[in-house]
């Protein structure tokens, strides 16, 4: 959950797409090219760049987000509210492109597969964006930790589920670069890590709050701020769906719902 | 991969297609549009109307067909996409027989048409007989150079249909099923080589249908159209698969999946893969087909 992670885009990964044909393969290791018009591999190319960026800044945010509230780094916060503008250019740029690239090219099969994936990962990681903003905002206006201070009281659960859900948006949008099934697979195998922390954390914000309800206010915005972790979780693991739809061509069975 | 559309007997073949109410004369509804979506979703094949079976077929020497195993669903479109000299035009023609004009072909295996099962390549069968039941339009509309009106009697007239009263309904019946009714109704004496392309071509479906017949073959129907004439044509190619059955030779995908049910991709004489058309563009099972879809052939 350090705030410098980044995702390093590796371009020209060698990751196989699906059951790999040794018929045909006269299509090189990245799925998204191999066009007779090259137009079409650039602009494929260029989506999934943007995405990929996109999701290096939004991980970046998230774990900003939550150190700038266990450190009260105010500038930390800032420096992420700053920022959000920046994720929401992201979003519609790859927004209009997306819906550029279908009205121009008609994509079909694997690259429409792929441009929706997109599409839909940029609105994934917007959503994403938003919740590193509120933890932020909570964090701009938390103030100086106190002896009895609930963010204190969870930590440590602040602290993993914001490692969890970094590795989990890093591990999706890896998929995305290099087309990995796998790396998909296991996001969403590690959502349910996620929802335990939370249930747990929960947990102890009630026994804290029972024991000193002074702090109400930043209890609830606390649990606000686990939440917004959990849902971070979610996002993942949605990312990590679109992934494995756009490489395998079939929809992922839904997991059992929520409760 | 040759087991293909599997002739599965649709239980209920298009039935919830009864919500709009208006029955054409043949008691075939107009569905919604959800209803076609939701029809293409699923991709119920209907009752075989042909059937393609270890169809091969050669120019000379040239083995232009190998192998070929495909199901025709009744009353839907399939389309035959794939690159210039895969064979797509040339299966098409061995429905109506077109190239026994050739001299040295030949055909081996068999297209078997329901209901009476004649195999419309064997050589007992009469070519004259296949093509008073499966009508033929081509890529360049190419009507007779006679009026509107005696293009689409013409083949009622070789039939021996002499009354004028009966001509005259059939004529009118078989114009305006291909839409272009309104357009000549005034005109029917005018030549039909003074309409605009896109109403030629409908002048040669109506001359197509007004012989009723069970198969509609299209080959490259709307290559030589504009826009406006193509959509016209689509439109009526979606309308008439209530009544006949559709096959349509395209290169252009995005009219395949425009309208067709399914879609058939045949590569050097051979057919890769036929599924329903909403799984060929989005998901194809073999390579070959997305390759050639996504424009990473060649």
């Amino acid at each position: 959950m350090e705030a410098d992670e980044q995702v390093t885009a590796s371009a020209g990964s060698t990751a196989p797409l699906a059951p790999p044909d040794p018929a045909a393969s006269h299509v090189g290791s990245d799925p998204l090219e191999g066009h007779t018009s090259k137009a079409v591999d650039h602009s494929l190319t260029d989506l999934r760049t943007h995405a990929v960026e996109m999701g290096g800044l939004v991980i970046d945010q998230v774990g900003s987000a939550v150190k700038a509230l266990l450190d009260r780094d105010l500038r930390l916060a800032e420096l992420v509210l700053s920022r959000e503008p920046l994720v929401n250019d992201y979003e519609s740029r790859l927004d209009r492109d997306t819906l550029l690239f279908i009205a121009l090219q008609q994509p079909v099969a694997s690259d429409l597969r792929a441009t929706r994936a997109i599409a839909r990962v940029a609105l994934e990681l917007e959503r994403v964006g938003d919740e590193s903003k509120k933890i932020a905002r909570f964090a701009a206006q938390a103030g100086a930790a106190t002896e009895h201070d609930p963010v204190v009281a969870v930590a440590r659960y602040l602290r993993h589920m914001a490692s969890l859900s970094t590795t989990m948006l890093r591990n999706a949008v890896r998929a995305l670069d290099e087309a990995s099934p796998e790396l998909a697979r296991e996001v969403l195998a590690r959502d349910k890590e996620v929802d335990a922390e939370f249930s747990t954390a929960l947990r102890q914000l009630m026994s804290f709050v029972m024991q000193d309800h002074q702090f109400l206010r930043a209890t609830i915005d606390t649990v606000f701020a686990l939440k917004g972790l959990e849902r971070i979780g979610d996002h993942a693991k949605n990312i990590a769906e679109q992934v494995l739809y756009m490489v395998e061509g079939e929809r992922p069975r839904k997991a059992k719902k929520r409760g | 991969m040759n087991t293909l559309v599997d002739t599965q007997i649709a239980t209920q073949p298009r039935q919830a297609a009864t919500m709009q109410g208006e029955t054409s004369a043949q008691g075939s509804d107009t569905p919604s549009l959800s209803i076609v979506l939701e029809d293409r979703k699923s991709a119920r094949a209907n009752p075989a109307k042909a059937t393609a079976e270890k169809l091969n077929f050669w120019y000379g020497t040239n083995q232009a067909l190998k192998n070929i195993n495909l199901v025709i669903p009744e009353h839907q479109v399939t389309a035959l996409i794939g690159p210039s000299g895969c064979g797509k035009s040339t299966f098409l023609r061995c429905f109506n027989r077109m190239h026994d004009l050739q001299a040295d072909t030949k055909y081996e295996g068999a297209i078997t048409l329901r209901p009476d099962n004649v195999n419309l390549v064997g050589p007992e069968t009469d070519p004259i007989e296949v093509r008073m039941r499966i009508g033929m339009v081509f890529q360049k509309p190419n009507p007779f150079p006679k009026s509107v009106f005696e293009n689409v009697a013409y083949g009622l007239r070789l039939r021996g249909i002499r009354n004028k009263t009966e001509l005259a309904e059939r004529v009118e019946k078989a114009l305006r099923g291909a839409a272009i009714w309104d357009e000549v109704k005034d005109r029917l004496n005018d030549s039909a080589l003074a309409l605009s392309g896109g109403q030629m071509q409908r002048v040669c479906i109506s001359r197509a249908l007004a012989t009723e017949p069970e198969i509609l073959l299209f080959d490259e129907p709307t290559s030589a159209l504009d826009p406006i004439a193509t959509a016209k044509i689509e439109e009526l190619i979606t309308e008439l698969r209530q009544r006949v059955t559709v096959l349509i030779v395209t290169h252009n995908m995005q009219q395949a999946a425009r309208v067709s049910d399914f879609t058939a991709f045949m590569y050097l004489g051979e057919l890769v893969e036929v599924d329903a058309t909403s799984k060929i563009f989005t998901n194809p099972a073999k390579k070959a087909t997305e390759d050639y879809i996504t424009g990473r052939y060649g």
